[in-house]
Protein backbone atom coordinates (compact mmCIF):
# COMPACT_ATOMS: atom_id res chain seq x y z
CA UNK A 1 0.00 0.00 0.00
CA UNK A 2 2.74 2.42 0.91
CA UNK A 3 3.80 3.71 -2.45
CA UNK A 4 2.70 7.24 -3.01
CA UNK A 5 0.55 7.07 -6.19
CA UNK A 6 1.65 10.41 -7.62
CA UNK A 7 5.39 10.95 -7.39
CA UNK A 8 5.73 13.63 -10.04
CA UNK A 9 4.54 16.45 -7.77
CA UNK A 10 5.71 15.76 -4.25
CA UNK A 11 8.43 13.28 -5.18
CA UNK A 12 8.78 9.74 -3.79
CA UNK A 13 7.75 9.19 -0.19
CA UNK A 14 10.50 9.25 2.40
CA UNK A 15 8.73 8.14 5.55
CA UNK A 16 5.26 6.87 6.41
CA UNK A 17 3.52 6.73 9.78
CA UNK A 18 0.27 4.82 9.92
CA UNK A 19 -2.56 5.59 12.37
CA UNK A 20 -5.32 3.27 11.22
CA UNK A 21 -6.40 4.65 7.85
CA UNK A 22 -4.89 8.05 8.57
CA UNK A 23 -1.43 7.82 7.06
CA UNK A 24 1.06 10.59 7.75
CA UNK A 25 3.72 10.84 5.06
CA UNK A 26 6.78 12.81 4.13
CA UNK A 27 7.75 13.41 0.51
CA UNK A 28 10.66 15.69 -0.41
CA UNK A 29 8.13 18.49 -0.96
CA UNK A 30 6.21 18.14 2.32
CA UNK A 31 9.42 17.39 4.22
CA UNK A 32 10.87 20.70 3.03
CA UNK A 33 7.72 22.54 4.12
CA UNK A 34 7.78 20.66 7.43
CA UNK A 35 11.39 21.63 8.03
CA UNK A 36 10.61 25.27 7.26
CA UNK A 37 7.70 25.29 9.73
CA UNK A 38 9.88 23.52 12.31
CA UNK A 39 12.61 26.17 12.03
CA UNK A 40 10.10 28.98 12.53
CA UNK A 41 8.47 27.21 15.47
CA UNK A 42 11.91 26.83 17.05
CA UNK A 43 12.55 30.54 16.44
CA UNK A 44 9.25 31.37 18.16
CA UNK A 45 10.28 29.23 21.12
CA UNK A 46 13.72 30.75 21.66
CA UNK A 47 13.39 34.35 20.52
CA UNK A 48 12.48 37.48 22.43
CA UNK A 49 10.07 40.01 20.93
CA UNK A 50 11.31 43.08 19.15
CA UNK A 51 11.06 46.45 20.84
CA UNK A 52 9.14 48.79 18.60
CA UNK A 53 9.88 52.51 18.64
CA UNK A 54 7.48 55.08 17.25
CA UNK A 55 8.90 58.42 16.19
CA UNK A 56 6.57 61.40 16.25
CA UNK A 57 6.39 63.20 12.97
CA UNK A 58 8.12 66.56 12.81
CA UNK A 59 9.91 66.35 16.13
CA UNK A 60 12.64 64.60 18.08
CA UNK A 61 10.29 62.78 20.44
CA UNK A 62 9.84 59.03 20.25
CA UNK A 63 8.20 56.47 22.43
CA UNK A 64 9.03 52.79 22.88
CA UNK A 65 6.33 50.14 23.02
CA UNK A 66 6.91 47.74 25.87
CA UNK A 67 5.71 44.12 25.73
CA UNK A 68 4.69 43.04 29.21
CA UNK A 69 5.38 39.52 30.41
CA UNK A 70 1.79 38.28 30.37
CA UNK A 71 1.07 39.20 26.79
CA UNK A 72 4.53 37.97 25.80
CA UNK A 73 3.80 34.54 27.28
CA UNK A 74 0.36 34.34 25.69
CA UNK A 75 1.66 35.47 22.33
CA UNK A 76 4.53 33.02 22.40
CA UNK A 77 2.19 30.18 23.36
CA UNK A 78 -0.14 31.05 20.48
CA UNK A 79 2.79 31.31 18.05
CA UNK A 80 4.01 27.86 19.08
CA UNK A 81 0.48 26.44 18.78
CA UNK A 82 0.29 28.01 15.33
CA UNK A 83 3.60 26.36 14.44
CA UNK A 84 2.39 22.97 15.65
CA UNK A 85 -0.85 23.27 13.66
CA UNK A 86 1.19 24.18 10.58
CA UNK A 87 3.47 21.18 11.16
CA UNK A 88 0.40 18.95 11.31
CA UNK A 89 -1.08 20.41 8.15
CA UNK A 90 2.19 19.86 6.28
CA UNK A 91 2.42 16.11 6.85
CA UNK A 92 -1.15 14.85 7.31
CA UNK A 93 -2.47 12.32 4.82
CA UNK A 94 -6.15 13.01 5.42
CA UNK A 95 -8.10 15.81 3.75
CA UNK A 96 -10.36 16.51 6.70
CA UNK A 97 -7.46 16.64 9.14
CA UNK A 98 -5.83 19.12 6.79
CA UNK A 99 -8.91 21.37 6.91
CA UNK A 100 -9.01 21.11 10.70
CA UNK A 101 -5.34 22.09 11.00
CA UNK A 102 -5.97 24.99 8.61
CA UNK A 103 -8.84 26.25 10.78
CA UNK A 104 -6.67 25.90 13.85
CA UNK A 105 -4.01 28.05 12.20
CA UNK A 106 -6.73 30.66 11.66
CA UNK A 107 -7.74 30.58 15.33
CA UNK A 108 -4.17 30.84 16.61
CA UNK A 109 -3.49 33.71 14.20
CA UNK A 110 -6.29 35.66 15.89
CA UNK A 111 -4.92 34.60 19.27
CA UNK A 112 -1.42 35.93 18.52
CA UNK A 113 -2.67 39.51 18.19
CA UNK A 114 -5.75 39.33 20.44
CA UNK A 115 -3.80 40.34 23.56
CA UNK A 116 -3.15 43.85 22.27
CA UNK A 117 -5.19 46.84 23.29
CA UNK A 118 -4.47 48.73 20.07
CA UNK A 119 -7.81 49.48 18.45
CA UNK A 120 -6.53 49.21 14.88
CA UNK A 121 -4.96 45.83 15.54
CA UNK A 122 -8.09 44.52 17.25
CA UNK A 123 -10.25 45.82 14.44
CA UNK A 124 -8.08 44.06 11.87
CA UNK A 125 -8.08 40.87 13.95
CA UNK A 126 -11.86 41.05 14.16
CA UNK A 127 -12.35 41.46 10.42
CA UNK A 128 -9.81 38.72 9.76
CA UNK A 129 -11.65 36.45 12.21
CA UNK A 130 -14.92 36.99 10.37
CA UNK A 131 -13.27 36.12 7.04
CA UNK A 132 -11.55 33.07 8.55
CA UNK A 133 -14.85 31.83 9.95
CA UNK A 134 -16.61 32.31 6.64
CA UNK A 135 -13.72 30.51 4.93
CA UNK A 136 -14.40 27.41 7.00
CA UNK A 137 -17.64 26.96 5.01
CA UNK A 138 -15.88 26.22 1.68
CA UNK A 139 -13.07 24.47 3.56
CA UNK A 140 -15.26 21.92 5.32
CA UNK A 141 -17.69 21.95 2.39
CA UNK A 142 -14.89 20.93 0.03
CA UNK A 143 -13.85 18.04 2.30
CA UNK A 144 -17.51 16.96 2.65
CA UNK A 145 -18.07 16.99 -1.12
CA UNK A 146 -14.90 14.93 -1.60
CA UNK A 147 -16.19 12.43 0.95
CA UNK A 148 -19.65 12.29 -0.65
CA UNK A 149 -18.28 11.75 -4.16
CA UNK A 150 -15.42 9.36 -3.52
CA UNK A 151 -16.30 7.75 -0.20
CA UNK A 152 -12.88 8.42 1.29
CA UNK A 153 -10.80 11.25 2.70
CA UNK A 154 -7.46 9.46 2.62
CA UNK A 155 -5.00 11.16 0.28
CA UNK A 156 -3.45 7.76 -0.48
CA UNK A 157 -6.65 6.75 -2.25
CA UNK A 158 -7.59 10.17 -3.60
CA UNK A 159 -4.23 10.54 -5.34
CA UNK A 160 -4.82 7.43 -7.48
CA UNK A 161 -6.39 7.64 -10.94
CA UNK A 162 -9.30 5.42 -9.89
CA UNK A 163 -11.06 8.22 -7.98
CA UNK A 164 -12.10 11.45 -9.65
CA UNK A 165 -12.47 14.43 -7.34
CA UNK A 166 -14.98 17.02 -8.64
CA UNK A 167 -13.45 20.34 -9.63
CA UNK A 168 -15.86 22.23 -7.34
CA UNK A 169 -14.44 20.42 -4.28
CA UNK A 170 -10.89 21.35 -5.29
CA UNK A 171 -11.97 24.96 -5.81
CA UNK A 172 -13.66 25.00 -2.40
CA UNK A 173 -10.49 23.73 -0.72
CA UNK A 174 -8.34 26.41 -2.35
CA UNK A 175 -10.86 29.19 -1.58
CA UNK A 176 -11.06 28.01 2.02
CA UNK A 177 -7.28 28.14 2.46
CA UNK A 178 -7.17 31.54 0.76
CA UNK A 179 -9.75 32.79 3.25
CA UNK A 180 -7.48 31.70 6.11
CA UNK A 181 -5.04 34.38 5.07
CA UNK A 182 -3.96 34.42 1.42
CA UNK A 183 -4.04 37.00 -1.29
CA UNK A 184 -7.36 38.74 -1.87
CA UNK A 185 -8.52 38.23 1.70
CA UNK A 186 -5.11 39.20 3.01
CA UNK A 187 -6.15 42.86 3.19
CA UNK A 188 -8.05 42.04 6.35
CA UNK A 189 -4.75 41.10 7.97
CA UNK A 190 -2.63 44.03 6.84
CA UNK A 191 -3.21 46.17 9.93
CA UNK A 192 -2.30 43.23 12.17
CA UNK A 193 1.39 43.85 11.54
CA UNK A 194 1.13 47.03 13.62
CA UNK A 195 1.16 44.78 16.67
CA UNK A 196 4.57 44.56 18.26
CA UNK A 197 6.42 41.28 18.80
CA UNK A 198 8.08 40.50 15.49
CA UNK A 199 8.96 36.80 15.53
CA UNK A 200 5.48 35.86 16.74
CA UNK A 201 3.68 38.09 14.27
CA UNK A 202 5.81 36.56 11.48
CA UNK A 203 4.32 33.18 12.32
CA UNK A 204 0.99 34.45 10.94
CA UNK A 205 2.49 34.98 7.50
CA UNK A 206 4.67 31.87 7.48
CA UNK A 207 1.77 29.59 8.40
CA UNK A 208 -0.51 31.02 5.70
CA UNK A 209 2.19 30.71 3.06
CA UNK A 210 3.00 27.11 3.97
CA UNK A 211 -0.70 26.17 4.04
CA UNK A 212 -1.15 27.53 0.56
CA UNK A 213 1.87 25.64 -0.79
CA UNK A 214 0.51 22.46 0.72
CA UNK A 215 -3.05 22.85 -0.57
CA UNK A 216 -1.68 23.39 -4.08
CA UNK A 217 0.18 20.08 -3.82
CA UNK A 218 -2.97 18.31 -2.60
CA UNK A 219 -5.21 19.79 -5.29
CA UNK A 220 -2.73 19.02 -8.08
CA UNK A 221 -2.23 15.46 -6.91
CA UNK A 222 -5.95 14.68 -6.67
CA UNK B 1 -30.38 8.81 -1.12
CA UNK B 2 -29.66 9.62 -4.77
CA UNK B 3 -32.30 12.39 -4.87
CA UNK B 4 -31.82 13.55 -1.24
CA UNK B 5 -28.20 14.62 -1.62
CA UNK B 6 -28.60 16.97 -4.63
CA UNK B 7 -31.75 18.47 -3.10
CA UNK B 8 -29.90 18.99 0.17
CA UNK B 9 -27.00 20.60 -1.67
CA UNK B 10 -29.43 22.93 -3.41
CA UNK B 11 -31.00 23.95 -0.11
CA UNK B 12 -27.55 24.60 1.38
CA UNK B 13 -26.57 26.65 -1.68
CA UNK B 14 -29.69 28.81 -1.35
CA UNK B 15 -29.10 29.21 2.38
CA UNK B 16 -25.47 30.19 1.73
CA UNK B 17 -26.50 32.84 -0.79
CA UNK B 18 -29.01 34.28 1.68
CA UNK B 19 -26.52 34.14 4.56
CA UNK B 20 -23.58 35.66 2.68
CA UNK B 21 -25.79 38.42 1.27
CA UNK B 22 -26.94 39.21 4.79
CA UNK B 23 -23.32 39.40 6.01
CA UNK B 24 -22.36 41.72 3.16
CA UNK B 25 -25.33 44.02 3.86
CA UNK B 26 -25.05 43.97 7.65
CA UNK B 27 -23.14 46.89 9.21
CA UNK B 28 -23.40 46.09 12.92
CA UNK B 29 -20.41 44.02 14.06
CA UNK B 30 -22.25 42.05 16.72
CA UNK B 31 -24.87 40.99 14.19
CA UNK B 32 -22.11 40.03 11.78
CA UNK B 33 -20.65 37.65 14.36
CA UNK B 34 -24.06 36.02 14.77
CA UNK B 35 -24.60 35.75 11.00
CA UNK B 36 -21.12 34.27 10.59
CA UNK B 37 -21.98 31.61 13.13
CA UNK B 38 -25.12 30.81 11.15
CA UNK B 39 -23.04 30.47 7.97
CA UNK B 40 -20.65 28.17 9.81
CA UNK B 41 -23.54 25.89 10.73
CA UNK B 42 -24.13 25.47 7.00
CA UNK B 43 -20.63 23.96 6.74
CA UNK B 44 -21.75 21.37 9.29
CA UNK B 45 -24.92 20.79 7.24
CA UNK B 46 -22.70 20.10 4.21
CA UNK B 47 -20.85 17.45 6.21
CA UNK B 48 -24.09 16.06 7.64
CA UNK B 49 -25.54 15.62 4.13
CA UNK B 50 -23.02 12.84 3.50
CA UNK B 51 -24.99 10.87 6.12
CA UNK B 52 -22.49 8.16 7.00
CA UNK B 53 -20.87 7.19 10.30
CA UNK B 54 -17.69 8.92 9.18
CA UNK B 55 -19.59 12.16 8.51
CA UNK B 56 -21.11 11.90 11.96
CA UNK B 57 -17.64 11.62 13.44
CA UNK B 58 -16.45 14.63 11.41
CA UNK B 59 -19.23 16.94 12.62
CA UNK B 60 -17.83 17.01 16.17
CA UNK B 61 -14.35 18.40 15.33
CA UNK B 62 -15.96 20.76 12.81
CA UNK B 63 -18.29 22.06 15.49
CA UNK B 64 -15.47 22.41 18.04
CA UNK B 65 -13.31 24.38 15.60
CA UNK B 66 -16.27 26.58 14.69
CA UNK B 67 -17.09 27.32 18.32
CA UNK B 68 -13.49 28.13 19.19
CA UNK B 69 -13.26 30.50 16.23
CA UNK B 70 -16.49 32.11 17.37
CA UNK B 71 -15.14 32.46 20.92
CA UNK B 72 -11.86 33.97 19.70
CA UNK B 73 -13.65 36.53 17.53
CA UNK B 74 -16.12 37.34 20.32
CA UNK B 75 -13.21 37.84 22.71
CA UNK B 76 -11.58 40.25 20.26
CA UNK B 77 -14.92 42.05 19.92
CA UNK B 78 -15.32 42.37 23.70
CA UNK B 79 -11.76 43.69 24.10
CA UNK B 80 -12.14 46.11 21.20
CA UNK B 81 -15.41 47.54 22.46
CA UNK B 82 -14.12 47.59 26.04
CA UNK B 83 -17.23 45.81 27.29
CA UNK B 84 -17.47 44.91 30.97
CA UNK B 85 -20.18 42.93 32.71
CA UNK B 86 -22.03 45.05 35.28
CA UNK B 87 -21.63 43.75 38.85
CA UNK B 88 -24.72 41.69 39.60
CA UNK B 89 -26.26 40.51 42.84
CA UNK B 90 -27.25 36.82 43.02
CA UNK B 91 -30.80 36.40 41.74
CA UNK B 92 -32.06 34.87 44.97
CA UNK B 93 -30.69 33.50 48.18
CA UNK B 94 -32.43 31.07 50.51
CA UNK B 95 -31.18 29.19 53.51
CA UNK B 96 -31.03 25.78 51.85
CA UNK B 97 -28.40 27.17 49.50
CA UNK B 98 -26.04 27.44 52.47
CA UNK B 99 -26.62 23.98 53.89
CA UNK B 100 -27.30 21.72 50.92
CA UNK B 101 -24.49 22.26 48.34
CA UNK B 102 -21.79 20.23 50.07
CA UNK B 103 -23.70 17.02 50.56
CA UNK B 104 -25.72 17.20 47.31
CA UNK B 105 -22.65 17.94 45.22
CA UNK B 106 -20.83 15.06 46.90
CA UNK B 107 -23.67 12.63 46.14
CA UNK B 108 -24.00 13.76 42.52
CA UNK B 109 -20.26 13.72 41.85
CA UNK B 110 -19.96 10.31 43.53
CA UNK B 111 -22.81 8.89 41.47
CA UNK B 112 -21.30 10.41 38.34
CA UNK B 113 -18.00 8.67 39.02
CA UNK B 114 -19.85 5.35 39.33
CA UNK B 115 -21.66 5.97 36.03
CA UNK B 116 -18.45 7.22 34.27
CA UNK B 117 -18.26 8.29 30.63
CA UNK B 118 -20.47 11.02 29.12
CA UNK B 119 -23.49 10.34 31.36
CA UNK B 120 -21.35 10.32 34.49
CA UNK B 121 -19.72 13.57 33.43
CA UNK B 122 -23.10 15.25 33.04
CA UNK B 123 -24.36 14.01 36.43
CA UNK B 124 -21.15 15.07 38.17
CA UNK B 125 -21.30 18.43 36.38
CA UNK B 126 -24.79 19.05 37.74
CA UNK B 127 -23.28 18.56 41.19
CA UNK B 128 -20.44 21.03 40.63
CA UNK B 129 -22.70 23.57 38.91
CA UNK B 130 -25.08 23.39 41.87
CA UNK B 131 -22.16 23.87 44.23
CA UNK B 132 -20.77 26.87 42.36
CA UNK B 133 -24.26 28.33 41.95
CA UNK B 134 -24.80 28.34 45.71
CA UNK B 135 -21.31 29.13 46.94
CA UNK B 136 -20.06 31.46 44.24
CA UNK B 137 -17.46 30.56 41.66
CA UNK B 138 -14.48 32.85 42.00
CA UNK B 139 -10.91 31.59 41.80
CA UNK B 140 -11.77 27.96 41.13
CA UNK B 141 -11.58 27.84 37.37
CA UNK B 142 -7.82 27.62 37.11
CA UNK B 143 -8.03 24.25 38.85
CA UNK B 144 -10.88 22.99 36.68
CA UNK B 145 -9.11 24.06 33.51
CA UNK B 146 -5.93 22.30 34.62
CA UNK B 147 -7.84 19.10 35.40
CA UNK B 148 -9.57 19.32 32.03
CA UNK B 149 -6.21 19.64 30.28
CA UNK B 150 -4.79 16.60 32.01
CA UNK B 151 -7.99 14.66 31.27
CA UNK B 152 -7.57 15.45 27.59
CA UNK B 153 -3.99 14.18 27.66
CA UNK B 154 -5.11 10.95 29.38
CA UNK B 155 -7.85 10.54 26.78
CA UNK B 156 -5.36 10.86 23.92
CA UNK B 157 -3.02 8.48 25.76
CA UNK B 158 -5.84 5.91 25.87
CA UNK B 159 -6.17 6.20 22.09
CA UNK B 160 -2.47 5.54 21.66
CA UNK B 161 -2.89 2.37 23.73
CA UNK B 162 -5.77 1.30 21.45
CA UNK B 163 -3.54 1.84 18.46
CA UNK B 164 -0.19 0.48 19.54
CA UNK B 165 -0.96 -1.95 22.40
CA UNK B 166 -4.42 -3.29 21.57
CA UNK B 167 -4.05 -6.20 24.01
CA UNK B 168 -4.39 -3.73 26.91
CA UNK B 169 -7.73 -2.44 25.60
CA UNK B 170 -9.51 -2.75 28.96
CA UNK B 171 -7.01 -0.47 30.68
CA UNK B 172 -7.41 2.03 27.84
CA UNK B 173 -11.21 1.90 28.11
CA UNK B 174 -10.96 2.71 31.82
CA UNK B 175 -8.54 5.55 31.14
CA UNK B 176 -10.74 7.01 28.39
CA UNK B 177 -13.89 6.61 30.49
CA UNK B 178 -12.37 8.37 33.49
CA UNK B 179 -10.89 11.13 31.36
CA UNK B 180 -14.11 11.80 29.47
CA UNK B 181 -15.91 11.97 32.82
CA UNK B 182 -13.51 14.69 33.99
CA UNK B 183 -13.65 16.54 30.67
CA UNK B 184 -17.43 16.60 30.35
CA UNK B 185 -17.71 17.59 34.01
CA UNK B 186 -15.24 20.44 33.61
CA UNK B 187 -16.87 21.71 30.43
CA UNK B 188 -20.39 21.58 31.81
CA UNK B 189 -19.28 23.36 34.99
CA UNK B 190 -17.67 26.10 32.94
CA UNK B 191 -20.71 26.48 30.71
CA UNK B 192 -23.08 26.30 33.66
CA UNK B 193 -21.37 29.10 35.54
CA UNK B 194 -20.61 31.39 32.61
CA UNK B 195 -22.12 34.63 33.79
CA UNK B 196 -19.16 36.86 33.20
CA UNK B 197 -17.56 36.62 36.62
CA UNK B 198 -14.03 37.93 37.17
CA UNK B 199 -12.32 34.59 36.57
CA UNK B 200 -14.50 33.12 33.86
Amino acid sequence: MFNLPTTNIGGPELFVLEFGDIVIYFSPYTAALFLFALIFTALAIVSRPEQQVDITFGGDAYYAKEVDLNSLQFQRFMAIACGLATLGAMVTGDVFNFTLFASMVGITNIGIVAAYRNRHVLNAAFQYGIVAMLASVPLFGGAAIILANTGTLSMWELFTDALVVPIIAKAFLVIGIMGEGMAPFYVAKAEITRAQGAPFILMIHVSSLLLFLRVIEIVLSM
Amino acid sequence: MDITYPVGLLVVAIALIIGFTAIVLERDDLHRILLTDLAEILALVLIALVATDLAEALILPGLVVGISELMAVSEVYITREGLRAPPAEPAFHIEVMDSAPGILALILVGYGIILSGFTGGVVAAVGTVFYFMCRGHDERFELIETVSGYAWAIWIGAFFIFMFLPQYWFFAVMMAGGAILLKVMAKMSLVGTMRGGPDV
